[in-house]
């Protein structure tokens, strides 16, 4: 059996007293992908972030690369990788430049080469030396991509990758999704409706009430044909 | 490459393409000696208790644009977030945020004490570096307890209101401690006469660069 890159039992979550997340099990082992689906507030994010160590959960506990996820020790932050919906770039630094930065900061030898190399992978190296404060939202999002992923990672959390991304933004992160999995990464990632990425299995959860449950996708019409057709059959 | 000279270094290097917070601060030094030239008047303005009390004020006002902004400019686009689920330790972090924090109000205190030589008609040549050493070690204090607090006021609804409240009062010991020193060595004293004061600067600055460094961990990041 591979080993868990993420192992979440009974993981809880409440700010004061509204509970966001309740009683999660989740497992996520070494090559897989589990995409969790809920909407706006449903406790995605939170759930991505107590699993960066970035949240503390307020019951059970969430096992990240094999430590609790309270006490992520350096070697551990240093594999993983996150891409948030804030991209966690300077927009005052150019393109290569950011990702020189996060290159160094995490111990990558030849952080200039990586960047580069990085750049053009994500189809920016045009842009290389342009100031991050002049992309726009759908190139801010490819190179936070890279971000995330420039050091290696074996856990890669992200929310929403494919939020502001044209369809040949969707298909370079789709690649680079292929890649990590294919690379033996870890992947979690949260989106509003079920994912699809061609050659790859995901396993998709829901958020429902603050429980991750497997998505079932939903059959029969869907609400607003069968309101159109509840309308049609009204107006003849 | 460390982590320290890492953030050290993205940190000069943003502030050397923009400038604003130097800048800023250099303009609110020399803005708080003129005002406060006027204010005392010709007489009272020629002495030095009155020009050191004058270039410390500045220092704690450029000193709060300061230290906001360096904790601040991590806010844009979640880069402390970044910070955080790095491979950085947070101490680490703090030291780089404190070094940065400190090069920028040493400028800008650099230039704040030309302004006071200048307005206060005080003898150039001997004066400055006199007090180079206490201004630096006033600075390092600053920035040690400005840098801790905004960490925890940043936290916080209006933090940016709360950090003056927060960081005057407790720098007050170090205030009266620079000022009594500074004006000791505007006056032409040799530094030994201020011992006793300088030597509350430092107990200061060593008090509150260890408190920064052991608890910088628990008072920012985790939700």
């Amino acid at each position: 059996m591979a080993a868990a890159a993420v192992e979440t039992i009974a993981l809880g979550k409440s700010y004061r007293l509204t509970p966001v997340l309740l009683e999660v099990d989740l497992r996520v082992d070494a090559g897989r992908a589990a995409v969790i689906i809920g909407g706006n507030g449903a406790g995605k994010s939170t759930l991505l972030a107590i699993l960066a160590g970035l949240s503390a959960p307020t019951a059970g506990v969430a096992m990240v690369l094999r430590q609790d996820s309270r006490r992520l020790d350096s070697a551990a932050r240093r594999r993983i990788g996150m891409l948030e919906h804030r991209s966690f770039l300077y927009p005052n630094l150019t393109a290569a430049e950011n990702l020189e930065f996060y290159g160094a900061l995490y111990g990558v030898a030849d952080p200039r080469g990586v960047a580069l190399g990085w750049l053009r992978r994500v189809g920016l190296a045009n842009f290389a030396g342009e100031r991050v404060r002049k992309f726009s939202r759908g190139m801010e999002q490819r190179l936070a991509a890279a971000r995330a992923m420039l050091a290696a990672p074996d856990l890669l959390l992200l929310d929403e990758p494919f939020a502001a991304l044209d369809s040949d933004g969707a298909a370079i992160m789709a690649d680079l999704i292929r890649g990590e999995l294919a690379r033996g990464c870890a992947i979690v990632a949260s989106a509003h409706g079920a994912l699809a990425i061609e050659g790859v299995a995901l396993e998709q959860y829901q958020i429902s009430r603050g429980r991750v449950v497997p998505y079932l996708e939903k059959s029969g019409p869907s609400r607003a044909r069968r309101l159109r057709s509840l309308l049609g059959r009204q107006s003849q | 490459m460390s982590a320290f000279v890492v953030i050290l270094t993205k940190d000069l290097r943003l502030e050397l393409r923009s400038g604003t917070s130097t800048i800023a601060m250099v303009a609110l030094a020399m803005l708080v000696l003129v005002v406060l030239v006027f204010a005392l008047g010709p007489a009272v303005a020629r002495g030095p208790e009155a020009a050191a009390a004058a270039l410390w004020i500045a220092l704690v006002f450029a000193g709060m644009l300061g230290a906001s902004r360096a904790l601040m400019a991590e806010s844009e686009n979640g880069c402390l977030r970044a910070l955080l689920i790095s491979p950085a330790d947070r101490a680490v972090l703090y030291a780089a945020k404190l070094a940065a924090a400190a090069i920028f109000m040493i400028v800008a205190l650099g230039a704040g004490a030309i302004f006071t030589v200048l307005f206060f008609n005080l003898e150039f040549s001997g004066a400055l570096p006199r007090m180079a050493p206490i201004l630096i070690l006033g600075v390092i204090g600053f920035a040690a307890l400005a840098t801790l607090l905004s960490a925890i006021s940043g936290r916080a609804r209006g933090g940016e209101l709360l950090l003056p409240l927060l960081v005057v009062p407790m720098f007050v010991p170090a205030l009266v401690a620079g000022v009594r020193a500074s004006a000791a060595a505007l006056s032409g004293a040799p530094l030994g006469a201020a011992r006793d004061w300088i030597a509350i600067l430092v107990a200061f600055d060593v008090l509150f660069v260890a408190a920064g460094y052991l608890l910088f961990e628990h008072v920012i990041g985790e939700e």
